[in-house]
């Protein structure tokens, strides 16, 4: 290819028409469908970007922050480790105290306690006057965080002279956020003599020690467990269960015609809050567009189903199934023939009479005009018509025409205006 | 009327008046462009939603020195490329009319033969491996050897592939011409 060809007319003509050409947009449907399909674009760019979730991140950092400052001066709220069965939930503990007001106060040591001020605060308690609650709590904190066996041993003495000290409330969740139906499967430290008092936050309550819950409906909830032991003293601990609503899966195919072999067919999603879609076109193709095309290689029945996903997760699926319902317009061909041996018939044809499949024909609906040509292998036409009631009876300027392979190509145009080109071949068998 | 600076200043603020006016004011140009890279108008319009999409998130790339039309219009063609990749795996299919000998006629074209439309139809009929060499041959402006890298083809395919499209448009024109003559 040289470049002067570049010059040619048939370049220049398609250059200057084509190259700064502009066509209207549709304003109506394509200008909807773009916007809307823009805007949706937009929102969840903000999503991910800027407002929602940024804004709950921020709230939840402050909130963090919040409790981290009310509970970190040295005076804080009361930190007592759980039972010994939760060590590691020491920190949960300390949240939930300084967020809820715990009855029966208990002033004592800091949050994170260390060893060494554990430890200083055993031996306060062991050196100050033996009955007053502070004290009394006080050591058990050196006894559940750590082991530390000075601490034990000068306390233990102590803990059988009282009646056990309050047991924070500390709530466990499966799990704090997801999609909804959510099961949450909730784990509260409340038994022995511990009864449990839950609320749900959606008006749900429960005084089972470890309850299940499930949460139908989209929002965010402020569980709270109450436990109460033999003294009735209370203590409460919170925890925050996010409930995300599912997007919702839709689509269309945007015609609403029937499609021929070959036809590309559009799918519209319309999908609401969903931002990663997963086609399935039903023939083991799969695609993760948003607005797929897609061009069956043959006529069938094909399931459609689309998974939508959100940006957290949450999912939806929809099927639709057999998506060329409107068999009102079709144009088949057959593959095979087996023309009569006792001369042309000329053609024509009908389903009753072609029994033995003598003449090459479609079957058809709805199709208004129509050109089918076939040719042999050498590429010779030996058949044309405009008329879909004749077919080829396979003979060419009155010989029957040998066994084997022709390629047909037919022109047709159905009664709504979709016009389609086919082609294919057929056996003629000639015994 | 808004200036390309306002517009793009207003769309990477997220504004929704700048984002029309974008829209107002390319998407006629820019479906021209996707159309020549379609099968149909409907493909176009999907290929065009891809484009503006991506035009849209990405204009903090446009540098601001060349042209903003050109730079549209080149994320609309690199879109198109994306896409024909893309749909490859289901066109592999090539058209009867796409094993005609590939004669090279000499005559020129009158060009009040063909309308756009006329030629966005036999582009249309192409298929889209020799539709993506010839518009990006002949109207972007590449060279083979470009072409060839953006498609991941040979440059001999490209070149190929380039000369049996204009054989086959010529053919396809030159009927068209023919149709024409008869009936006008």
């Amino acid at each position: 290819m040289t470049e002067e060809e570049r010059d040619n007319g048939l370049e220049s003509l398609f250059r200057s028409e084509l190259e700064d050409n502009e066509l209207v947009a549709g304003s109506d449907l394509t200008g909807r469908i773009m916007r809307r399909l823009e805007r949706r674009e937009f929102f969840r760019f903000n999503l991910t970007r800027f407002n929602i979730w940024y804004v709950t991140a921020a709230a939840a950092g402050l909130i963090a922050g919040g409790m981290l400052l009310l509970s970190s001066p040295g005076s804080g709220a009361g930190s007592f480790a759980p039972r010994q069965d939760l060590p590691e939930k020491v920190a949960v503990l300390t949240d939930a105290n300084a967020e809820n007001k715990v009855t029966q106060t208990v002033e004592t040591d800091s949050a994170a306690v260390t060893d060494n001020r554990a430890l200083i605060a055993a031996e306060e308690a062991v050196t100050a006057p033996v009955e007053t609650p502070l004290h009394r709590e006080a050591i058990i904190a050196p006894r559940s965080t750590a082991v530390e066996g000075i601490a034990v041993a000068r306390t233990g003495e102590e803990m059988m002279s009282v009646a056990g000290p309050m047991v924070m409330a500390a709530i466990e969740p499966s799990v704090t956020s997801g999609c909804v139906p959510l099961n949450v499967r909730f784990r509260s430290n409340a038994g022995e003599g511990l009864t449990a008092s839950w609320n749900f936050g959606d008006g749900g309550t429960s005084a089972v020690v470890n309850p299940d819950y499930i949460y139908d409906i989209p929002g965010t909830y402020r569980v709270t467990l109450e436990i109460t032991d033999g003294r009735r003293r209370t203590s409460t601990a919170a925890v925050t269960i996010v409930v995300r609503d599912n997007p919702r899966a839709a689509f269309e195919i945007q015609q609403n015609e029937s499609y021929g072999e070959g036809d590309m067919v559009l799918f519209m999603n319309l999908s609401e809050g969903a931002v990663h879609y997963l086609w399935d076109f039903g023939d083991g193709t799969f695609s993760t567009l948003d607005n797929p095309s897609y061009r069956y290689k043959r006529e069938g029945r094909y399931d459609v189903k689309l998974l939508s996903y959100s940006a957290d997760g949450c999912a939806d699926s929809v099927t639709v199934n057999d998506i060329f319902t409107d068999r009102g317009l079709y144009l088949r061909f057959p593959n095979a023939f087996v023309p009569s041996r006792a001369g042309p018939t000329g053609g024509y044809y009908n389903q009753r009479t072609d029994e033995e499949s003598q003449v090459f024909h479609p079957v058809a609906s709805g199709v208004i005009s129509y050109n089918l040509k076939i040719y042999s292998k050498a590429g010779m036409l030996v058949f044309e018509c405009d008329d879909i009631a004749m077919g080829w009876d396979g003979y060419y300027k009155g010989e029957l025409c040998s066994s084997g392979v022709y390629v047909w190509k037919v022109r047709a145009t159905y009664r709504n205006g979709q016009s389609i080109i086919m082609a294919g071949d057929v056996t003629l068998i000639n015994y | 009327m808004m200036s390309d600076q306002h517009i793009i200043a207003g769309c990477l603020r997220h504004n929704r008046k700048a984002q029309q006016m974008l829209w107002k004011q390319y998407s006629g140009y820019l479906l021209g462009v996707c159309m020549r890279y379609a099968t149909d108008r409907p493909e176009a319009e999907d290929m065009l939603q891809e484009a503006f999409l991506r035009i849209y998130f990405n204009l903090g790339e446009y540098s601001g020195t060349g042209s903003f039309r050109g730079w549209l219009r080149r994320v609309t063609v690199n879109t198109a490329i994306t896409y024909y990749h893309r749909n490859l795996r289901h066109k592999h299919h090539a058209d009867i009319d796409e094993y005609v000998s590939t004669e090279t006629g000499t005559a020129g074209f009158e060009e009040d033969f063909c309308t756009a439309e006329d030629l966005y139809r036999v582009l249309g009929e192409l298929s889209p491996g020799y539709r993506m060499v010839f518009n990006l041959y002949t109207i972007e402006g590449y060279k083979h050897h470009e072409i060839a890298e953006m498609l991941g083809i040979d440059v001999n395919t490209s070149k190929s592939q380039y000369s049996r499209a204009r054989a086959i448009l010529r053919k396809k024109l030159e009927e068209l011409a023919r149709l024409k003559g008869k009936y006008t």
